[in-house]
């Protein structure tokens, strides 16, 4: 060992990083953000509510509203439930259908006048999201808990039944099938962003862009050639990750696979010029490698994986709502879960069009720049 | 001689363009005759390369107009220019073939005419024996001549070569010359840069470049005469000199 030799090349990295202002300032700015969105989404503050119908008993002579209006009252003081009453059942049913409630807690008694006491308890959510799910349900356990004076056993909801609306069957899908879908979104975008962004940073070192751009090739023909290049490479590794999860981890797909697919393509096709505007922002593949934690981690942390959207700090929602990953985790869901056909998720599909588009015109106006 | 416009393949006439700070071209003025061997030769630095890209459209003058082939620079005459980078700007995973068939497809040419020019081009240019291999496993040289033929594979009315004979061995440098001048004979207007002052005996007109602009233009005679010189290499520098540069 000798220590010239190795406080020589010491010496050069220092240097080398000291040189590279853009790596070293996304050195600083990379996790400065990354930690800020992780201690907001795992603290407390800002964090909104979930919303939960209740529907308010009639109250009778010698009627049995009282235990339920108790168990009501107790479920709205719960730390992050706000309850809403609905005038009916199916009115509340229908809210959450529609994702103006989170979910639906129906309460019954038993018994009548002074001896009557808090019977079964249904939570109806659209089962799409366990982060929504798990949070009603405990809340809901644990008012009952209360009210019947008991106490809760961590990891267990006594007398909570869960209707799932949105499933073709009732059955709590397992927590790779919750999974699959976000493992799905975040493969294909990990991974035609990391290649496209490197490739195209390639092609300008080597100057096989400046040959091209001398050629007749238009910036359109450029950034269609590299979507449909990278189309069945992007959809290959979705069908490994797809036939992983479902055969050697039984997830779940209730609706048509191509559906799966054409999110996936969608997906892929704005991501590809995404990656392509991207890396004329670097010099160095170092460069481009530090751009994937700032474009994909706020991607997973808000697309709705581990904290539901709704539950978020509104400016985050905002944010969510322009990240293309929400659109195809959230459509993904629906039809692998859900067993949605095309109509079900055409809002989320527009939505990733339109991401799709919006990268194609960045990344032609970014070619074309280049030609002058 | 007097050049009129019509015989002109480039004509620039008072091209500026600055990058921040820096005159890159400043005032250039020149214009190369259709058919021949023009050697833009000056230092690094001196705006060849500038020009060069003014001319594949690949960068617009500030000021001063440019004519390429009749036409304005850019989509309307790429397709007849050929370009040959400073560097082999080549697909290295692909083999020479497949980086031939690559850059022939996107001018336009079909299957049929890419097989015969890519059979045609290796053999010319010697590269027969590593057409099929990829081109990260090909010697520097041999990088130089495979880009060289992509830039030709359109059979290019004009050919654009950016300091092609670089880092490349006196044998080799000797075939690429040959190369230029034969295809001259096939009525191709050739424009090349080199900062290698022997290079100009070679070429039709030597163009001396410095600080942006064309010192003086002619054969290579014609500036060792004109500038009292026994070498080019001289006359370039007694030019510089009365330049006050």
């Amino acid at each position: 060992m000798n220590g010239r030799r190795i406080g020589a090349l010491t010496l050069r990295i220092v240097r080398t990083f000291r040189h590279d202002r853009r790596t070293l300032g996304l050195i600083v700015i990379v996790p400065l953000i990354v930690m800020a969105l992780i201690g907001y989404l795992v603290g407390d503050s800002g964090k909104q509510a979930l919303r939960i119908g209740v529907v308010v008993p009639a109250i009778t002579p010698g009627g049995a509203a009282a235990p339920v209006l108790a168990f009501q009252d107790r479920l709205a003081h719960r730390p992050g439930i706000e309850v809403e009453d609905v005038p009916s059942e199916a009115a509340g049913r229908a809210g959450v259908r529609a994702g103006s409630l989170d979910g639906l807690v129906l309460a019954q008694a038993t018994g009548v006048g002074p001896t009557a006491s808090l019977g079964p308890i249904t939570v109806v959510t659209p089962g799409l999201d366990v982060q929504v799910e798990t949070p009603i349900a405990f809340a809901a356990a644990s008012a009952a808990a209360e009210v019947r004076g008991v106490s809760l056993t961590p990891g267990d909801l006594p007398g909570i039944a869960v209707e799932r609306v949105s499933l073709p069957s009732n059955v709590r899908p397992s927590t790779i099938s919750y999974a699959a879908p976000a493992m799905i979104t975040v493969f294909g975008f990990l991974f035609t962003f990391m290649i496209t962004s490197v490739s195209f940073l390639r092609e300008r070192s080597s100057g096989t862009l400046e040959r091209l751009l001398a050629s007749p090739i238009r910036a359109r023909e450029i950034l269609t050639g590299y979507m449909l290049g990278f189309v069945p490479f992007a959809s290959i590794q979705a069908l490994i990750v797809l036939g992983y999860a479902t055969l050697v981890l039984h997830a779940q797909v209730a609706g048509p696979i191509w559906l799966v697919f054409a999110v996936l393509i969608l997906l892929v096709l704005g991501t590809v010029n995404l990656g392509i505007a991207l890396s004329f922002e670097a010099r160095t593949e170092l460069q481009v490698i530090q751009f994937i934690p700032l474009v994909l981690l706020p991607q997973v942390f808000l697309c709705g994986l581990f904290w539901p959207i709704r539950t978020l700090w509104p400016p985050l929602q905002w944010i969510s709502k322009l990240l293309p990953m929400t659109y195809a985790v959230r459509a993904l869901r629906e039809v692998m879960l859900a067993g949605a056909g095309l109509l079900a998720i055409a809002s989320d599909l527009i939505a990733l069009a339109v991401f799709a588009l919006a990268m194609i015109a960045v990344g032609t106006t970014v070619l074309r720049r280049l030609r002058v | 001689m007097t050049d009129h416009a019509a015989d002109l393949a480039v004509d620039a006439k008072e091209l500026g363009k600055t990058f921040a700070t820096v005159r890159a071209l400043d005032g250039f003025t020149l214009g190369i005759r259709t058919g021949e061997v023009l050697g833009l030769i000056g230092p690094n630095g001196a705006g060849k390369s500038t020009f060069i890209r003014a001319v594949a459209g690949l960068l617009s003058p500030d000021r001063g107009t440019i004519a390429v082939l009749g036409r304005s620079p850019g989509m309307a005459v790429a397709a007849r220019i050929g370009y040959m980078t400073q560097s082999a700007a080549l697909y290295d995973d692909l083999s020479v073939r497949e980086n031939l068939a690559f850059f022939g497809r996107v001018y336009g040419l079909d299957r049929s005419t890419v097989h015969e020019r890519t059979d045609r081009l290796v053999r010319l240019l010697r590269i027969t024996a590593d057409v099929d291999r990829p081109v990260h496993q090909l010697s520097g040289g041999q990088r130089q001549l495979a880009n060289l033929a992509c830039a030709m594979v359109h059979e290019p009315q004009l050919l654009l070569l950016d300091e092609p004979t670089v880092g490349i061995d006196p044998e080799l440098r000797h075939r690429l010359w040959r190369e230029f001048a034969h295809l001259q004979g096939t009525g191709t207007t050739v424009l090349v840069t080199t900062h290698v002052m022997e290079e100009a005996d070679r070429c039709d007109r030597v163009a001396f470049v410095a600080d942006g602009r064309v010192l003086d233009v002619g054969t290579a005679r014609e500036l060792r005469e004109r500038a009292g010189a026994s070498t080019v290499e001289e006359a370039f520098l007694a030019l510089r000199r009365a330049a006050g540069s």
